[in-house]
């Protein structure tokens, strides 16, 4: 039972970054995802949204909007800058809304109204958790005072968080006339999303257009390279140990039964059957551990986010298959590891005290 | 059959090469007869467990040849080797060797996952045996609960479950006390004459001499004759307590005269003033202190 403990904790430790990993991923893009554009329109040159900056003038907006297949375009300003809130600074992403359009507001609401007005701002729940701060209370972002009016959920993450404010007062502090950053594109029923921002392309001079989903994996792999890299490298790191710690188990426990291995090969018992009875031993407690480390990690998911409500956790089935596959490779990895000890057992030492 | 059921011939074994080689067992010869008890005895480190081991399949000599029940045992692969340890051959260790997460009657059942008729043939036969070792009672229990006379007699059932022809028991009462030992050997004693299943047993328990057919000395690795005299006492030089020559295991060479020891204390001491204790050293003759 401790075999199976200790290999349980170490699939448990991958598993945890897996859902770390695949939490944060699918934050990083959580705005862009749950938007229904069916094409995002920004400046020339940017295909991102996580850290970049982008300005799209009005009149190019009105450009766009022209275009006969598309149907509607939503504006919003955006900015990546600091949030001050209860005595500390937060990474925001600022979302400036126009006011009256309700489009690319929060997804997900708390507590409050999701359609900030002048000086008003919607911030992430688990900020207002974290800081205590309430409905009511103010925030300060860019050295400009504004009051929280609105809790939203899923906005929040340890890569990101998303405050939304009126596009008036973003576009004040960002000292911008006549321009914003995105266009959320919807496309006329029927046309394509990747056929329609082509189209914008060719139509609209110095702008890019791109179908929702590249987007998404633009962006992803943006935050890859900032950030998510390392996540991946723990999730690595993770899951070397766990083969590594298997191994040892394994091979420990081989080790530790070297003279009952000795006195069954005294008894007539050939070396194939023992490799045999290793490798159902070792696959009962991967698979033992497996289900065991399963069951940890939905237990411990629900708990890290209820205690620390900043990160954002994700079991998926493709982590659990990847980690179940993960799996069977240690499982024969380590069967593998304990067959030299096995011929190394001299049935000679059985006779030893 | 009517042949020998064991026959060793000029039976060699080194170990290392060059100036560490060891010759640990030395052109020995011997037949064993069916439903013979052999005891093999001699002093510590003579190459008894060395020959043993050979003569049960379990390590290859360096030289010479082993037949058992006519079937030259030399000129068999490792499958081969495995295959008559479990079928035809039977272990009884110093230290009982029970797998420890199986049962009494699993332990006593295990080598009959290797014979011919399986587990299912050989239940019966391991009732029968737990019935004769009184052990019947303890057929649930784990190795752990029981006492060191039990786990001998379960060694000595599993040992019986596939009816071998050979017996191999390597001090099977160097861990017990004297009742149980007295006792182990009057079972060992009992299998040979009753099922005609040969035993050769390595000890140094001087009791054996009761009910062994024959003795067999062995010294430096080869079989000697054995003295008539079934004690050789001499004196520790340091304490002075009587020790017997034959089988006493510590001995030290000074000025070319062999010095026996009762206690690795003894010898100790010895070797740090040889001169006070060799001067002091009175060592009768064996037969001033012949002692039956």
């Amino acid at each position: 039972m401790a075999s199976i403990s200790a290999v349980a904790g170490a699939f448990a430790l991958v598993l945890f970054f897996e859902a770390v990993f695949a939490g944060e991923s699918d934050q990083i893009v959580a705005y862009i995802e749950h938007s229904d554009a069916d094409v995002w329109v920004m400046q020339k040159g940017v295909s991102n949204m996580h850290m970049a900056t982008s300005f799209v003038w009005d009149w190019k907006a009105d450009r766009v909007e022209a275009i006969e297949a598309v149907n509607r375009v939503t504006p919003i300003l955006y900015l990546n800058t600091v949030m001050e809130a209860g005595a500390r600074n937060w990474f925001s992403f600022i979302v400036g809304l126009e006011e009256g359009d309700p489009r690319a507001g929060p997804w997900e609401m708390v507590a409050g109204e999701a359609h900030p007005g002048p000086g008003e701002a919607v911030v992430p729940s688990v900020l207002s958790d974290l800081t205590g701060l309430g409905i009511g209370d103010g925030v300060s972002i860019a050295g400009r005072d504004f009051s929280i009016v609105g809790l939203s959920g899923d906005t929040f993450s340890m890569a990101n968080s998303i405050t939304f404010i009126a596009m008036a007062d973003l576009s004040d502090i960002m000292s911008t006339i006549g321009s914003t950053s995105y266009l959320l594109v919807d496309a006329a029923p029927g046309v394509d999303g990747a056929a329609l921002a082509a189209r914008i392309r060719e139509t609209v001079e110095k702008v890019n257009a791109l179908p929702k989903a590249e987007f998404i994996d633009s962006d992803w792999e943006v935050a890859m390279q900032m950030g998510l890299e390392i996540i991946g490298l723990m999730t690595f790191i993770g899951g070397t140990l766990a083969i590594m710690l298997t191994g040892f188990i394994v091979y420990t426990h081989v080790a530790q039964r070297e003279r009952e291995l000795a006195v069954m090969k005294a008894l007539g018992v050939r070396d194939r059957a023992i490799y045999a009875g290793i490798m159902f031993q070792v696959g009962c407690i991967t698979v033992l551990a497996f289900l065991l480390a399963a069951g940890l990690v939905s237990l411990a998911v629900p708990l890290t986010e209820w205690l620390v409500p900043q990160i954002t956790l994700s079991v998926t089935a493709e982590a659990l298959l990847r980690v179940g596959a993960a799996a069977v490779a240690v499982s024969l990895a380590a069967s593998v590891m304990p067959v030299r000890k096995v011929v190394g057992v001299d049935p000679v030492s059985a006779f030893h005290e | 059959m009517s042949g020998p059921i064991l026959r060793a011939e000029h039976l060699t074994k080194t170990f290392g090469s060059g100036n560490t080689e060891v010759r640990a067992v030395d052109d020995v010869s011997l037949d064993v007869a069916r439903g013979e008890l052999v005891a093999i005895m001699g002093p510590s480190g003579s190459g008894k467990t060395t020959l043993v081991s050979m003569l049960g399949a379990l390590l290859r000599p360096s030289s010479g040849t082993i037949a058992i029940d006519g079937v030259d045992i030399t000129t068999l692969g490792e499958t081969g080797l495995s295959r008559l340890r479990a079928q035809k051959i039977g272990f009884i260790f110093q230290s009982f060797n029970l797998l420890e997460v199986l049962s009494v009657e699993d332990n006593v059942l295990f080598p009959a996952h290797l014979a011919l008729g399986g587990v299912k043939a050989a239940r019966p036969r391991a009732a029968a045996l737990l019935e004769r070792l009184n052990l019947t009672h303890r057929r649930v229990a784990l190795p752990r609960t029981l006492s060191g006379g039990e786990k001998q007699r379960v060694a000595i059932a599993r040992a019986l479950i596939n009816q071998p022809r050979l017996i191999f028991a390597d001090e099977p009462t160097g861990n017990l006390d004297s009742q149980s030992g007295q006792e182990v050997m009057m079972i060992l004693h009992d299998i040979a004459r009753d099922q005609g299943c040969s035993v050769v047993l390595v000890s140094h328990d001087q009791r054996i001499e009761d009910v062994a057919d024959r003795i067999l000395w062995l010294e430096d690795g080869a079989l000697r004759d054995r003295k008539a005299e079934p004690h050789s006492w001499v004196r520790d030089p340091v304490c002075g307590m009587r020790v017997d020559g034959w089988t006493a295991s510590l001995f030290a060479e000074h000025h070319g005269r062999r010095y026996v020891f009762c206690s690795r204390r003894c010898l100790e001491r010895f070797e740090a003033e040889p001169d006070r204790y060799a001067e002091s050293a009175v060592q009768p003759s064996p037969s001033a202190e012949r002692s039956e």
